[in-house]
């Protein structure tokens, strides 16, 4: 936990402390130019119009007469952030003239016209006036947030303007407030265009006159203890970051982006703990740095891993390093050679560096369960049989950049469409929403926004009410009613990409994107009403309404079902329903066990999860287990009772059984050979987050069978001491021997087919470990398993996959760290998971 | 030779349309009848000449018409008050009176048949020859609030007699084409909820969408699906003497069309481009005998758009569009509607005026097309002379607060109907518009009436040739 808790602290402060997006200080000595100093590229330096109608004063810039100061260009990072933060802080520290000057006078304008902006920071007489665009807004910002009557005062000020997410608008005057509103809707529709001004207006006519101080703009909103703070610090220019400290933030941003996983890509394979090659073990922060000549921080022709690397002599035998990737080596060293974690993650390489957002087309049981949520029938067996299947990859089927379309999908949703309304009693249905059955304008474009709202999952823009207006204008055209009409409005509901597709506009996420994104993750539906209700309070950007939300879904049958769900993707179940063992090898197999199986793996999994809500990792070790009679006598056990019945089985005096990895839908994944280079890479690859290189080109991969003398233990102890094959093969197949016991059907036996024994030692080593593990039952792997750090890891972030889905990317690690580090504080079970996946910003960003 | 004959002769060739520089006919129209058949049409146009301008002949707003004047019967003082539904916009009675004289029933019900489908019910008793559209309804509006703001052809039961064409596309496809294995009703409404799921893959993937590269990317794959599906469900079997498709229509239609009766921002260029293509193809229809009866609309009752753009009449600019700009307002009280309301007879209403000068310069060029030379039939006239052709409106000058205004004097021109009604007059009929409709029916031999069964009817003399 140590471990975890330096490298979310180290990634954390990555952060750092709020800055300013623009900064004006006012201290230029003379000519047009007032320079941004607030480091951010591009700078958004402003040029005065008219010089005579400006001074220069020891305390800033005074306005004498009307001019304009503006932006050479639109101030493009400002307006990004804001737009993508939904968040923005004003600050300005001014002098007003005089306390009549009005319209509001523009003091900082960001805006086309006197019609159109994005924001204003004005004065309107004795009240500042804030006016800000949103998707609620108008496009002049109008209604605008005033400060308290009579609160200009002629003399130095420092006033602020905060607006938070949640539509939380507040005026700040000298660190006190002295107003506040909500100002609801995104930011989404600021326009890219417009430039940054002081002084007045771009048509000129609404002068501000009077000293500035210093102006800054911030891509959040301060708190109110900030808005203090930055008040009590006054207006003076903060110390800069001395090159030092910039360096040193340099070298960590690098170690995490770039250098750790280029070690985990390049180096970990010869110089990790159990093997450090050269006494070099790289997998660790004090071993790395146990030689200073090894890497020397800040003196590159120092450090004999640059010159080596530099040289092409290392990595040996392997792809040397690219340019650019040497290129971040040198600047990482010559940085300071900043190293954030105590160990490396194996596994960093295989991450994305960002993550890549692609739209979230519903999965075929998602759009049944969408389906069936919204409209209440039950379409389940028709699209499965006229939906593709969705495919797995990266290890899930709901991983979006794969859920592409078909003509397939296409004519399938049509159709299904067509299928679900003819099932519905449309009136009723529309009788929820609207009492009216009219087809006029009015009543029917109020029906068309109600139940839009709810089959959509969120509000219809004005152009979606009129395209299915348009539809009940036509349908009616051709003599039918309210019902047809309805029936047809529905049916192109259930086409629309809103319908199909979890639409997140860039940049920042709504209310609803957020209702949508929660209740896909703990229910694999929609959100229910209440949600929706939530989304249009604008409560969901709240962690504490987030956490009270999922709390009560967790509570429904349907978060149960998407644990199960989730459990059968990541341990790829679906396999169950193809599993067909040679009958030369298998006669005795039952087709019905392959169904028992997942039956046994998803009444265990309700049981330990939600039954006993004990923690995931007891997954692999709990004393339990669900069979039939049927599988029961297939594991040797004796179970009584109905054939189909699951009985539960108590495994404490039971050594051969006990968590998943004793369970035949996980034993059959080696195929009728028991395969131990399969078993052994699930467990490194799906439990242990490890990873190994595919064999080298030309390598004979076919399965070595067992014979008299020769267990699958011996051949596979042959394969780890083959010098091409061992390097790798010795990482995860002793993570299999546990298991040789079990057959191909996961049929318990000592001896094999060839009266050879079985054995069950093995060892461990767990990546990011520093050493290795020996273990001689396989109760004691499930154990080790369980009891690891790193499997326990492993499965919260196998679960934000699922729940994001996508590849985790290396943005998301400083996340999921924290994530992880909630949830373990609180018993690490799956409501606890999904409770801290669901308030982190991975869920609410 | 004349244009129709060049039409028939010419197979696979092209003809000189306007709009149609592209479009080859077939030789397979039918060769030219011995006898005219019986065909009827209700043109529409929304907002109306309010009855004052009427009283200045082919001088005003009607000066269009004037070619056509000797084809032409004009009748001014036309009372739908009749029509009037308490309670109930009058733009919407109006609409619904038009061609009906019936108050409507219900949101999209008429009162009772239109003139068109009681003549199709009279002379066609057994339906219509093989090949022939059994109605066609078609039209160009921007306001979609109830059905007889736009729709024009009634069943006796007040249902719409079709389903409403309203691109230049679906009457192609109408007239020339048929889609695969489905009933046509039931696909126009699948490809309703269809246009819109691809206009929403459009927004996500085109150039206004909020979302990032990666999901506009996904987006406009799925646009991409769509479309083939769309190729592939509702793909046609075009006629094989059709004339090439017309190009895929600029203007926003379906909900678009109609921003919650905020209205749309349009030129002239545009909306003169969709007008004529709409024309060309349903004159087209008529020319080769694909369509006998039905309805074409242009713009709706109380339609909503804000116009902009050069106005020429002759060669000779007459005017400059600018409803936003001139009433200084944008939304609905920036659209030409508003000039209606602001009508005041000893005002000069010049915007009024452009603009209903500018719809009838479109209606006489529709009727223009049925009135070439190439258009001649057998009895030496033209179809425009041989087919009932009405051409109505909702009247009104927009002040809602009198029935009486708002329902009288609207204008009703009409055809001669193979010479059984008088033409190249003006006359003042002041008589209720179920009396003039029913005179008009009767001319043909029907037996039917429309309007209450116990009603007496007045045969308005006047109007009969």
């Amino acid at each position: 936990m140590r471990l975890l808790l330096s490298i979310f602290l180290a990634s954390s402060s990555l952060r750092g402390a709020p800055q300013p997006v623009v900064l004006y200080q006012f201290d230029e000595k003379s000519g047009a130019k007032i320079v941004d100093q607030s480091g951010a590229k591009p700078a958004v330096n402003l040029v005065i119009s008219d010089l005579k109608a400006v001074k220069r004063e020891a305390s800033g810039l005074r306005v004498i007469k009307s001019t304009m100061i503006k932006s050479e260009r639109p101030p493009a990072r400002l307006i990004s952030a804001v737009k993508k933060s939904g968040e923005i802080t004003l600050s300005a520290w001014i002098t007003p003239a005089n306390g009549k000057q009005a319209g509001p006078a523009r003091i900082v304008s960001l805006s086309k016209d006197s019609t159109h902006r994005n924001f204003t920071l004005g004065q309107e007489g004795d009240k500042y006036d804030v006016r800000l665009r949103t998707t609620k807004n108008d496009k002049n910002g109008i209604p605008s947030l005033p400060s308290s009557g009579r609160s200009v005062k002629l003399e130095k000020t420092h006033v602020v303007y905060t607006r938070s997410r949640d539509g939380r608008a507040r005026v700040f005057l000298n660190g006190r407030k002295s107003g506040e509103k909500t100002v609801s809707g995104a930011t989404s529709n600021w326009d890219g265009g417009y430039l940054l001004a002081l002084g007045n207006e771009f048509t000129g006519d609404r002068p501000w006159l009077g000293e500035y101080h210093q102006v800054a703009i911030y891509d959040r909103a301060l708190s109110e203890s900030e808005v203090r703070g930055l008040f009590e610090s006054g207006h003076k220019p903060r110390p800069k970051a001395t090159p030092a400290e910039l360096a040193k933030r340099r070298s960590r941003e690098l170690f995490i982006a770039q250098i750790e996983p280029i070690f985990a890509r390049h180096c970990l394979e010869c110089h990790d703990a159990s093997t450090a090659e050269g006494d070099l073990d790289l997998s660790q922060r004090t071993t790395a740095f146990a030689d200073a000549k090894v890497i020397s921080a800040g003196h590159l022709k120092k450090s004999v891993l640059w010159d080596s690397v530099e040289s092409d002599e290392m990595p040996e035998k392997r792809d040397a390093l690219t340019s650019t990737e040497k290129k971040y080596l040198r600047e990482w060293i010559e940085t300071g050679a900043v190293w954030t974690s105590e160990t490396l993650d194996p596994s960093a390489h295989t991450l994305n560096s960002n993550a890549q957002n692609y739209p979230r087309r519903l999965t075929r049981s998602e759009y049944v369960e969408t389906v069936r949520v919204v409209t209440g029938v039950d379409i389940f067996e028709e699209a499965m049989e006229m939906l593709p299947p969705d495919l797995r990859a990266d290890g899930f089927t709901n991983t979006a950049y794969n859920l592409g379309v078909d003509f397939k999908h296409v004519e399938a949703h049509a159709r299904l469409a067509e299928l679900i309304v003819e099932r519905m009693d449309v009136g009723a249905f529309a009788k929820r929403f609207s009492r009216s059955r009219s087809v006029t304008q009015k009543p029917i474009r109020a029906l068309i926004e109600s139940m839009g709202h709810w089959v959509l999952r969120g509000p219809l823009s004005s152009q979606d009410v009129d395209l299915y207006q348009g539809i009940s204008t036509t349908v009616v055209a051709t003599g039918e009613g309210f019902d047809v009409a309805v029936g047809y409005i529905l049916q192109a509901m259930l086409q629309s990409p809103k319908f199909h597709y979890r639409i997140e506009p860039k940049g920042q996420i709504g209310s609803y994107e957020i209702a949508s994104r929660l209740s896909y993750l703990v229910w694999g539906g929609p959100p229910d009403g209440e949600l929706l209700e939530a989304a249009k309070r604008n409560q969901l950007y709240d962690s504490g309404q987030i956490k009270k939300q999922v709390e009560r879904m967790l509570r429904d049958p349907r978060a149960v079902t998407q644990s199960q769900i989730f459990i059968a993707e990541w341990l790829h179940l679906e396999r169950l329903d193809h599993l067909q063992p040679g009958k030369e090898k298998y006669p005795n197999w039952d087709p019905k066990l392959a169904h028992d199986m997942r039956r046994e793996t998803d009444a265990f999994v309700k049981h330990i999860l939600w039954e006993e809500k004990r923690p995931l990792s007891d997954l692999l070790n709990a004393q339990v287990t669900f069979v039939t009679p049927r599988l029961a006598k297939h594991y040797g056990l004796t179970v009584s009772g109905k054939e189909e019945e699951l009985k539960r089985v108590d495994l404490e005096k039971n050594p051969s059984r006990g968590g998943l990895l004793t369970q035949g839908s996980l034993l059959t994944m080696g195929g009728d050979d028991a395969s131990m280079v399969t078993r052994g890479l699930f467990v490194l690859h799906d439990l242990l987050r490890g990873s190994v290189k595919d064999p080298p080109p030309g390598t004979d991969t076919t399965p070595v069978p067992s014979a008299p003398g020769r267990s699958q233990r011996h051949v596979a102890e042959k394969r780890m001491k083959a010098e091409s094959c061992g390097g790798c093969h010795a990482k995860f197949e002793p993570l299999a021997f546990a298991l040789e016991r079990y057959d191909g059907t996961g049929h318990y036996s000592i001896v094999d087919g060839f009266k050879n024994d079985l054995r069950q030692d093995g060892e461990v080593f767990i990546p990011g470990a520093k050493k290795v593990v020996k273990y001689h039952t396989a109760p004691e792997l499930f154990d080790l398993l369980a009891a690891s750090q790193r499997v326990q890891e492993n499965i919260t972030w196998k679960l934000a996959q699922f729940a994001l889905g996508r590849p985790i990317a290396t943005s998301d690690r400083p996340h999921l760290y924290s994530v992880h580090l909630e949830s373990t504080k609180r018993g690490h079970t799956y409501q606890n998971v999904i409770t801290a996946l669901a308030t982190s910003p991975l869920i609410t960003q | 030779m004349n244009r129709r004959t060049l039409l028939r002769s010419l197979a696979g060739t092209t003809i000189g349309l306007p709009f149609f520089e592209e479009m080859s006919l077939a030789a397979t129209v039918k060769k030219p009848a011995s006898e005219i058949p019986m065909r009827a049409f209700n043109v529409f146009f929304g907002l109306g000449i309010p009855a004052p301008l009427q009283k200045e002949g082919f001088d005003g707003v009607m000066e269009p018409l004037k070619p056509l004047a000797d084809k032409l019967l004009i009748m001014r003082g036309v009372d739908h008050v009749r029509a009037d539904e308490s309670g109930i916009n009058a733009h919407f009675d109006g609409a619904s009176a038009a061609f009906t004289a019936t108050r409507p029933d219900g949101e999209a019900k008429s009162g009772g048949a239109s003139i068109d489908q009681l003549l199709l019910k009279e002379h066609y008793p057994n339906g219509q020859p093989k090949g022939i559209v059994p109605t066609l309804v078609a039209g160009t509006f921007f306001r979609r609030s109830r059905v007889s703001r736009y729709v024009h052809s009634y069943k006796e039961d007040g249902t719409v007699a079709a389903s409403m064409q309203e691109r230049p596309m679906d009457v192609f496809a109408r007239v020339f084409g048929r889609i695969q294995g489905v009933d046509e009703a039931s696909a126009r409404l699948k490809k309703s909820v269809l246009d819109s799921v691809l206009e929403q893959y459009q927004f996500y993937s085109g150039n206004r969408s909020p979302l990032g590269v990666e999901s506009k990317g996904r987006f406009k794959d799925h646009l991409d699906r769509v479309r083939e599906y769309e190729r592939r469900a509702f793909q046609f079997e075009v006629d094989q003497n059709a004339p090439d498709q017309p190009k895929p229509s600029e203007l926003p239609h379906g909900g678009k069309a109609d921003p919650g009766g905020q209205g749309i921002d349009i030129t002239l260029e545009e909306l003169t481009r969709e007008w004529h293509l709409m024309s060309e193809l349903y004159a087209l229809a008529i020319q080769t005998d694909r369509a006998r009866f039905g309805s074409l609309t242009f713009l709706a009752a109380g339609e909503r758009i804000r116009l902009k753009g050069d106005y020429f009449y002759n060669g000779e600019k007459r005017y400059t569009f600018d409803d936003p700009g001139q009433l200084r307002a944008s939304g609905d009280k920036g659209c030409s509607h508003e000039w209606w309301h602001k009508f005041r007879e000893d005002k000069k209403n010049e915007q009024l005026r452009m603009h209903a000068h500018m719809k009838m310069r479109e209606v006489a060029h529709f009727l223009s097309l049925l009135s070439a030379d190439d258009c001649r039939e057998a009895n030496g006239k033209t179809i425009l002379e041989n087919a009932m052709i009405t051409i109505s409106t909702e009247s009104g000058d927009g002040r809602h607060n009198d029935t009486k205004r708002e329902l009288s004097g609207v204008f009703h021109a009409v055809t001669g109907a193979g010479g059984r009604l008088k033409t190249g007059e003006i006359i003042d009929v002041n008589s209720e518009g179920l009396d003039v409709y029913n005179t008009m029916i009767k001319t043909t031999g029907a037996k039917s009436e429309l309007g209450p069964e116990k009603r007496d009817s007045k045969l308005v003399d006047k109007i009969i040739a």
